[in-house]
Parts: C-alpha cells; structure tokens; sequence
C-alpha cells in the first residue's frame, strides 16, 4: 500500500496531541472527561486519514463528489479556521481586560493580595 | 467557621438593601461586588452595611462572583456562599447550605431549585434543563440545577477555586472545577421565588445560547 505524506504526518500529529492531553489530564490541567472528547477527535482525523475510504461514505452522504465542490469545502474550512483563531484572539483579549478590571475593584478595595504581599 | 456572603449585582438598586439585611442575620460579613452599575446599587450596598467592591466596567456574573471569591478569601472566610442580588433566593436557606461544609461532609454545596416543590415557569425549567445536559456534556458531571447562583464553597474549594468564565458560563465552570479537583460535592433542594422582576433580570434565550457557545468552545481550548 502507497502511504502520502499526508496518511502518515496526520496520524503522527494526532498521537502527539493525544499524548499531550493526557499529560495534561495527569497533570490535572484537564479533566479525564476533556481528555476522552481530545482523544476521540484526533482519533477521528487520524482514521480519515489512515482510511480515506471512509470518505466515501461521507462524499455518498453529504454529496460531495467532483472537485469543484472539493474547492469550495477546502475553503470553507480554511475560512472556519480564521473564525476559530480570531474567536481564540477575542476571548484572550476578553479575559485579560476583565483581569484588569478585577484588579482595580480589589486594589481599590484594599483587598488586592498580591499588593499586600 | 467565618462565613462570608458574595453577592454579586448588576443595576439592582431596589432589591440589594433587602437581600443585604436577610443575609447579613446568616453569614459574619457580605461582601456586594458591583458589576459596574449605573444606577445606585453601589450606594444602597454600603447604606445597608456591605462591603462593597467595585468593577469599574461591566464584565459579568462570572468575572463578579471570582472578584468577590477573592475579595472573601483576602477577608479571611472560611465559607463562601455566593447568593444573587435579584431576591430570588431564600437567605433562610442559607444554613441548610453550610451545614454540609461545618460538618467536613463536602467542599461544595449546590442550591437544587428543583429538588423540592416551587413555582418555576416551564421556560426555566426548559433552559436549566438544557444547561444541565451540556454541562454535563463538557465536565462528565450531572448536577440537578447547574445553573443556580446560590452556593456555598468550603475552605478546600476556597483555596483552589480559579474562575476565568466572566458571563453565566461560570455556573458549568464550577462545576469543571469540583470535578478538576476532586471536590466532594452536596446538593441541598432550596426554595425560589420567580417574580416578573426576577424573570426580567434573568437570561434571554439569545443569551443562553452564547453562554452554551461559549462553554463548548471553552471546553474544547482548554
């Protein structure tokens, strides 16, 4: 069997992010119950991509069957990752202004610990 | 054990003075944590006695009820019962909710507006319902009423506790955290009052559906 770049890179990534959040688990940053959800999801990607076939009965079901339509759902998903990245940006942003604001309310209250300290 | 009250209260002017001096007859001292209102909510928390701390902008529930952990924790509380501002919640529950945590028997205790009989209109129960199963979804815990702002931490939870959810996500936040670090958990079945202030207050749908956004996609980042 000819294996692409891509069956063997994708399958290589998801056991990296698997072992990476279950190190995050024994670490206790995640629960157990993320660490199943992260695992089934790079389960996932790694068996679409060991097993492409499968794909098949995803074109069969959601009708995806020439290239034209291949372009615009490669698209589509590249515009899908923009959004999740600039969603990532705001909430970071989000929180760090509500850290500020926080901080304000304590020191202003004289009940910030990190300024008694 | 010192028992002190958070409240958090955005524009609640007509309704901090009551819950302020309901709650003061259960807990040693109640910390207000104003969410940047615009009306005089802040004024009418200090005429009543709170100790009153103030965000300059507002971030939300969750940012509001963490600034108020702090706060507490700075005050040396060795119980923390959270409670909303909107009279909603009956403060004569208040040591049904802490006995668990003065016996050592939990390190949290969740308020069960359904656990016994009360009035609640069909579309709250709806939504908690639906907040229920995906908290559930998210953490791999059931708690009957998830979305219930009236709690009560014990000193274990006191020291771990590290809200980053500003909005209501941090109701299912809470409940990720007792279940990150092992805490034992008690629910207490609590009265509820739902008037037409209390229903206007509380969430829109539009706005449960961002919170239940914002959880799924918080629990996918971590």
């Amino acid at each position: 069997m000819d294996l692409t770049f891509y069956q063997i890179i994708a399958p290589v990534i998801a056991v990296v992010a698997i072992v990476y959040a279950w190190s995050l688990v024994g670490r206790k940053k995640k629960t157990m119950w993320e660490g199943i959800l992260w695992t089934l999801f790079w389960g996932l990607v790694a068996s679409l991509a060991m097993f492409p076939n499968l794909m098949n009965w995803v074109s069969a079901v959601t009708g995806i069957k020439d290239r034209e339509n291949a372009v615009f759902i490669t698209f589509f998903g590249v515009l899908f990752f923009i959004v999740f990245y600039l969603v990532m940006r705001l909430e970071e942003m989000e929180q760090r202004q509500t850290r500020i604001v926080r901080k304000i309310a304590l020191r202003d209250s004289g009940l910030d610990e990190d300024e008694k300290e | 054990m010192k028992t002190i009250a958070v409240i958090p209260a955005y524009n609640e002017e007509s309704r901090v003075e009551v819950v302020i001096n309901d709650v003061s007859q259960y807990v040693s001292e109640v910390i207000v944590v104003d969410d940047g209102s615009s009306d005089a909510t802040a004024l009418n928390a200090e005429k009543a006695g709170a100790k009153l701390v103030q965000h300059v902008e507002n971030c939300g529930a969750g940012a509001a009820t963490m600034t108020g952990i702090d706060a507490a924790r700075a005050m040396g509380a060795e119980i923390i019962v959270t409670i909303d501002a909107d009279e909603q919640h009956n403060p004569k529950d208040i040591p049904a909710l802490i006995t668990p945590l003065k016996e050592g028997r939990a390190d949290v205790v969740f308020a069960n507006r359904f656990g016994q009989k009360n009035r609640i209109p069909f579309v709250r129960r709806f939504a908690n319902g639906c907040g229920n199963i995906l908290t559930f979804f998210t953490t791999g815990k059931w708690v009957s009423d998830s979305q219930c702002g009236f709690k009560a931490f014990g000193p274990k939870a006191i020291e771990e506790i590290d809200l980053k959810m500003s909005g209501f996500e941090f109701c299912s936040e809470i409940v990720r955290e007792t279940v990150q670090h092992r805490w034992r958990m008690q629910q207490i079945p609590t009265k509820v009052l739902y008037s037409e202030y209390t229903l206007a207050k509380g969430q829109s749908f539009a706005n449960g559906i961002k919170t239940a956004l914002k959880v799924l996609l918080r629990s996918f980042l971590r």
